[in-house]
């Protein structure tokens, strides 16, 4: 009986269903169903949190074959922590997307079923041992991901569905030419069974699978100067969208880029490498700040907010390769804080921009007076998610950094420590510049409507949880820890 | 494009080409060999051919999720497809007309040929699926099929069938240790009752990529 509800083929499985389910029940439908699957499959990552915590590293051979004949499924720390990310942001922004198609019904026909498809996709991915097989989780998530941008229609967003369409094949390209390269290699394409042949025999075919796929992730993940897809794709596409494309799915590829790098590929790392990618993250930190402070629709600020919050995933890099195990630790656990805090905050922001949209009518920042006194609690939620991205205490963006902070200078990287002091400096210039026409009064001949309550509550619910992550951040750090990725 | 740029595209191309010829002059012999694998287990699978015991046993859940990718694609056209576009069909030459009556229900036996034989022989769901969408692609081409508005309830039951029997085959075998681990003797069988709901779902799904909001000119 215990078989039949081991969570791990469960996450896949569920939402694969009740996605497929809220196609056939036909357009727009499928809302219940799916804040009910999510909710059970929020249940159900607890459950397997909490198996890791007590026995460690779980492992689930499907078919009953085992590596390398069949697929195997992994959840170590690691993978806990982006399932329970991912569950914790979809479950509040499906209850916000119940309200906000409600209010904007343009792209509520198949936002349910796509969706099943996004989080089906991501829980499968986070949870494969297996080259190929994460390849297809990417071809999933990608075409979820594509679909969802251009789901509302219209020729901006279309065209910004297209060219994320070319980035994300081209990076699904580089993966799988990178997957036959070690598979022509080896043999196989287990990770289990790969990491001891790459540590004992490393051809040329297996480095430039490893420039390959890392290639591949980057453009995917939309690290500087690979970011041009992000912005349209981000600010054109119906707010719960932006939301989850912002909070997951750019994290499942920096996910796959930060375990190839610990786990299969850590014989072939360089010093020089992650210094590469610490600097592309540097660059991506100022370049995407200062574009964020220059524009004039609000969700094109956020869109490139998240341009400039993806670099500080990738300062891990060069904190934590090749240095004492200590201040790598602190390096992976910040980096992955990181990941979550701005997942969470993302999400929250977005939801929040959306309900302003809604509320003013139109996207400019130049015209959000009013919204501080009718949508007071959106506001907050604006800010709370502004205070996690600026890092200041008692945030779990404030844990991220400090933690990144400390790999710094126990290593004596301090040009990062600058990096991250003014990117957090731009980062309030940009909030402030939100929060400051907002509190602004209505402008003659504008008007401010109210938006339904679940779309306040649901974004300050995930403004809320970036905050608590902060403060009860110790548990999530101790469940990293399980399985020996960090 | 400026031309530094294109100049730019051409080295890296030109450069990751020699790099993968490079590569493969220094191949070493692999570490593990899969097919030796296969062809051992192959009495076990609950099919003779190789080709289908890996794409639905030994690595069906790569197959399961491949399905929810094809389906998802239909999905993504059909948010695209817009209203207007599904006018009734144009009336093609009579001698096309004829001929796709004639030749339709034939495909449909190809596609069951092509399903049945693929436990033994190449063949299976894909091929079978990819003959029916040819059927539908040809009957519309004659005129003889509308262009898809939004697909009804029954349209979309029969989409989503080989997913939905695929998942649920997938977990009603949980209790065997792990997902889509079939009991030995029943392998057969439910490796043919998964490959009979995808090829309709696929046949469907293909034709779908087609008929979805296209327009075909007299």
């Amino acid at each position: 009986m215990t078989d039949f509800l081991d969570p791990l083929p469960w996450l896949i499985m569920l939402p694969l269903a009740w996605g497929t389910l809220a196609f056939v029940l036909g357009p727009g439908r499928g809302g219940r169903l799916a804040i009910a699957a999510i909710a059970l499959q929020g249940l159900l990552v607890l459950q397997l949190a909490g198996q890791l915590l007590a026995g460690g590293a779980r492992v689930h051979a499907v078919g009953g074959w085992g590596a390398p004949l069949g697929i195997d499924l992994l959840a170590d720390g690691l993978a806990a922590v982006m399932l329970l990310l991912a569950q914790a942001v979809a479950l509040p922004l499906a209850i916000y997307a119940r309200g906000y198609f409600a209010a904007q019904p343009k792209g509520r026909e198949l936002f349910w079923p796509m969706t099943g498809y996004l989080l089906a996709a991501l829980n499968a991915l986070f949870l494969s041992a297996d080259l190929f097989n994460i390849y297809v989780t990417l071809e999933l998530l990608g075409l979820a991901a594509v679909g969802l941008v251009a789901i509302a229609g219209g020729q901006a967003p279309v065209t910004a569905a297209l060219r994320y369409l070319l980035a994300t094949l081209l990076g699904s390209g580089a993966w799988l030419l990178g997957v036959a390269l070690i598979y022509g290699s080896y043999g196989s394409v287990s990770l289990a069974i790969l990491a001891p042949l790459v540590g004992a025999d490393a051809p040329l075919a297996a480095t430039l699978a490893a420039a390959l796929m890392l290639a591949g992730l980057l453009l995917k993940t939309a690290l500087f100067p690979f970011h041009f897809w992000l912005p349209p794709a981000h600010g054109g596409a119906p707010a719960p969208v932006s939301a989850l494309l912002s909070a997951l799915v750019i994290k499942a590829t920096f996910y796959l880029v930060l375990r190839l790098w610990l786990e299969l590929f850590a014989p072939l790392t360089t010093v020089a490498a992650a210094q590469l990618l610490g600097i592309l993250g540097a660059a991506a930190i100022l370049w995407g700040s200062a574009l964020a402070l220059a524009q004039t629709r609000l969700k094109m600020l956020v869109a490139y907010s998240t341009v400039a919050q993806v670099g500080y995933l990738f300062l891990l890099f060069p904190l934590a390769t090749l240095v004492p195990p200590d201040a790598a630790e602190s390096a992976v656990q910040g980096g992955v804080m990181q990941a979550v805090a701005h997942g969470l905050a993302k999400a929250a922001m977005f939801a929040a921009a959306g309900s302003m949209i809604v509320a003013t009518g139109r996207d400019d920042i130049g015209r959000l007076g009013g919204v501080g006194a009718h949508l007071p609690l959106t506001l907050f939620s604006f800010g709370l998610a502004g205070v996690t991205l600026m890092g200041l205490p008692p945030s779990g963006g404030f844990s991220a950094k400090w933690l990144l902070l400390r790999a710094a200078l126990e290593t004596g990287q301090w040009w990062w420590v600058a990096v991250m002091i003014a990117g957090g400096l731009l980062t309030a210039a940009y909030v402030f510049k939100v929060l400051r026409r907002a509190f602004l009064p209505v402008a003659s001949g504008d008007r401010v409507t109210r938006v339904p309550r679940t779309l306040e509550f649901s974004a300050f619910a995930l403004a809320l949880a970036a905050i608590l992550l902060g403060l009860f951040g110790a548990p999530l750090l101790a469940l990293l820890a399980v399985g020996g990725a960090a | 494009m400026s031309r530094a740029v294109a100049a730019l595209v051409v080295l890296l191309a030109a450069g990751l080409a020699a790099a993968l010829g490079l590569a493969m002059l220094d191949l070493p012999e692999p570490a593990v060999r899969l097919p030796a694998r296969v062809a051992a287990k192959l009495g076990d699978s609950g099919v003779d051919h190789p080709v289908t015991a890996v794409l639905l046993n030994f690595r069906a859940y790569d197959t399961l999720l491949e399905v929810a990718v094809l389906l998802l694609a239909l999905v993504g056209v059909l948010a695209l497809a817009r209203p207007h576009a599904a006018r009734a069909a144009a009336p093609a030459h009579p001698l096309l007309q004829t001929l796709a009556r004639l030749v339709a229900p034939l495909m449909v036996l190809v596609a069951g040929y092509l399903l049945w034989i693929g436990a033994h022989a190449p063949g299976g769901a894909f091929q079978a699926g990819a003959v029916l969408a040819a059927a539908g692609v040809l009957l519309r081409l004659a005129g003889l099929l509308p262009a898809w508005a939004q697909p009804g309830l029954l349209l979309r039951g029969g989409l989503a069938l080989g997913l939905l029997v695929f998942v649920a085959v997938a977990v009603a075998v949980l209790g065997q240790g792990s997902l889509l681990q079939y009991p030995p003797a029943a392998a057969g069988g439910l490796i043919l009752l998964i490959e009979a709901g995808l090829t309709l779902s696929i046949g469907l799904t293909l034709a779908g990529l087609y008929l979805a909001g296209t327009e075909v000119e007299p």
